[in-house]
């Protein structure tokens, strides 16, 4: 267990090391959600505040999070793979999901900036006043929120680990994922039979959480309902990322899928 | 106890062909390979690309599963038991790969220290002393991107160093390298072999495998063709070499060699100042006299006579170009 520890804090230590050295993180954490927030601050533009924040900040909150966390977790393993550091990693003897952990941990962190930025934007740029009225709700919905991001990333991690087709899968969900979560409109407006894609994913109950939170909840029964769909989604993704990395471990080896060919 | 067991392996690959009508075909890497390394030895294993040499490591470092066949490391099934085989060895391949290059050599080791599990009490020491033995030490903190080949590639041994591994697999580690560099990662691998480490290594380069290793086996095409020292490889050709330099060839020299008695083999390559000739032949003294009148018409630079090298068995169980 101390050992597991010790390697996910130094994966992390590391990811961030290098996903910082790379100019495309750097643009996705730091300018995406300032060019977002200012795109989507003129959409809104007239709205009260509290449409401002629940669609203008926590729009590019939560997009440019869920891309630093799982786009870029994601990418990782090709990274690796074209460094030849996938196979040194993957036959070490800590777990190869312990060390991946600790590098989806670090875009985390790195993630969380990009709300950040999301706010000093939304706050400071377009003066807008931010006020939660259920701040500790919002914590909890927040920090839920990103435990599941981090077990979407791993699945999405060891997917790529096992197949060299998945990037196509991946550039293909980021933004589709945007538009099914309603990140930056209700996803009400959406046709109803799309609307189940949407209910599996978690950041479309991290957003209306979080939305609720700084809103004010009128029906408890509502805000529970979305608490417990997101810990059901969660503990789905976190069954999956146990029972896949054994999958992918067995997998990899017997279809030589770690190496660049 | 053998170090390594390798019973009868085999690995194959499934491909496909074709863009609109894929066809599923399977490519077989490893046939029906069986041979053993004994602890402290240093194993060569030497082939054409696509022999089946980096499959072969690739099985038995835990990163490729084997079709069938049985491939025990220290006693470990490679795949199935590879929790604990993997604390006990350690993998190096050719190139520049395998490493962060946007972190320092020393961020690198400790990384992969903390990968391998080893104690925080002696991991610092050890960092030092490994840096120190592949001679990085004074660019312990310098990126790793700002390093020549040579230097990534030293690096590299010292990160599979780091969990002290009672067996060392080298896939191709001189590749690349300049005679220096070369010459200086030889000098590690044998300080590795007289520290008792096993070592397997795969090469192209016979001197290098004349050098370091105690056994050679020869592989191509997935099999196993020869497998001795060096020594016995070459006594086993039961062969001399007469090397002729020519600035012409005529068409008929190579089969009147070849029809000279004791002479086993003919091979001729090209090459923009002329030709070279070798001639494996047995009591080369008493048939130079021949050899000279069958090359009377051709205009010979130097003649040299020589013992086989391990190039020369290699050619011999490989095959060459131009064999008459």
């Amino acid at each position: 267990m101390r050992n597991n520890i010790k390697v996910i804090i130094a994966s992390c230590i590391l990811q961030m090391k290098q996903s910082f050295s790379r100019s495309m993180f750097k643009f996705c954490i730091i300018a995406y959600p300032i060019l977002a927030a200012i795109t989507f601050y003129f959409i809104y533009m007239g709205e009260t505040d509290e449409n401002i924040i629940s669609y203008v900040f926590l729009g590019t909150a939560i997009t440019s999070m869920w891309s630093s966390i799982s786009f870029s977790s994601a990418g990782d393993i090709d990274r690796e793979r074209f460094m030849g550091a996938l196979e040194v990693i993957f036959c070490a003897p800590t777990k190869f999901r312990i060390i991946m952990l600790g590098k989806v941990i670090g875009n985390t962190i790195l993630g969380v900036c990009s709300m950040v930025v999301s706010f000093l934007v939304v706050t400071l740029l377009f003066k807008t006043k931010f006020t939660i009225e259920h701040p500790i709700l919002f914590s909890i919905s927040m920090l839920v929120g990103i435990v599941s991001f981090i077990f979407i990333a791993m699945l999405l991690s060891g997917l790529l680990a096992i197949s060299r087709n998945t990037r196509v899968l991946m550039n293909c969900i980021d933004y589709p994922v945007f538009i099914l979560c309603g990140a930056f409109f209700p996803i009400e407006v959406l046709p109803i039979w799309i609307r189940p894609l949407a209910y599996v994913l978690s950041p479309t109950y991290v957003l209306k959480l979080a939305r609720m939170s700084i809103a004010g909840i009128d029906l408890y029964s509502n805000y529970n309902k979305h608490f417990g769909g997101l810990i059901i989604v969660t503990v789905i993704y976190i069954f999956g990322y146990l029972k896949f990395y054994n999958i992918i471990d067995i997998k990899a080896r017997k279809e030589a899928t770690l190496e660049v060919i | 106890m053998s170090a390594i067991i390798v019973k009868n392996l085999r690995r194959d690959y499934e491909t496909t062909i074709g863009i609109i009508k894929k066809e599923k075909k399977i490519v077989n890497a490893i046939n029906d390979i069986s041979f053993e390394v004994e602890k402290g030895e240093i194993f060569g294993l030497l082939g054409p690309n696509g022999a089946g040499k980096t499959s072969t490591i690739k099985i038995l470092t835990t990163l490729l599963a084997p079709t069938s066949g049985e491939a025990l490391v220290l006693g470990h099934k490679c795949f199935g038991e590879e929790k604990e085989l993997r604390k006990k060895i350690n993998f190096i391949f050719g190139g520049e790969r395998s490493l962060y290059w946007r972190l320092s050599a020393y961020d690198n080791l400790s990384y992969f220290c903390d990968l391998y599990q080893v104690p925080e009490k002696i991991k610092k020491d050890r960092i030092i002393n490994l840096l120190e033995m592949v001679e990085l030490k004074d660019r312990a903190h310098y990126k790793v991107e700002t390093f020549s080949k040579g230097m990534k590639q030293r690096l590299q041994i010292a990160r599979g160093l780091v969990n002290d591994p009672e067996i060392l697999f080298l896939d191709e580690p001189t590749i690349g390298l300049d005679p220096i560099g070369a010459r200086t990662l030889r000098k590690i691998i044998k300080q590795l072999s007289s520290q008792g480490k096993t070592i397997l290594l795969t090469t192209h380069y016979m001197q290098e495998a004349d050098e370091l290793c105690d056994r050679i086996a020869i592989i191509d095409k997935g099999k196993l063709f020869a497998l001795n020292t060096s020594e016995k490889l070459k006594e086993n050709i039961d062969s001399s070499v007469i090397e002729v330099d020519l600035h012409t060839l005529k068409e008929d020299t190579l089969s009147k060699l070849k029809s000279i008695m004791n002479v086993t083999r003919v091979v001729a390559n090209s090459y923009d100042l002329g030709h070279k000739l070798v001639i494996d032949c047995r009591n080369p003294r008493e048939i130079m006299g021949l050899v000279n009148q069958q090359l009377s018409d051709n205009m010979v630079k130097s003649i040299v006579m020589r013992e086989a090298t391990l190039e020369d068995v290699y050619f011999k169980i490989i095959g060459g170009d131009h064999c008459a």
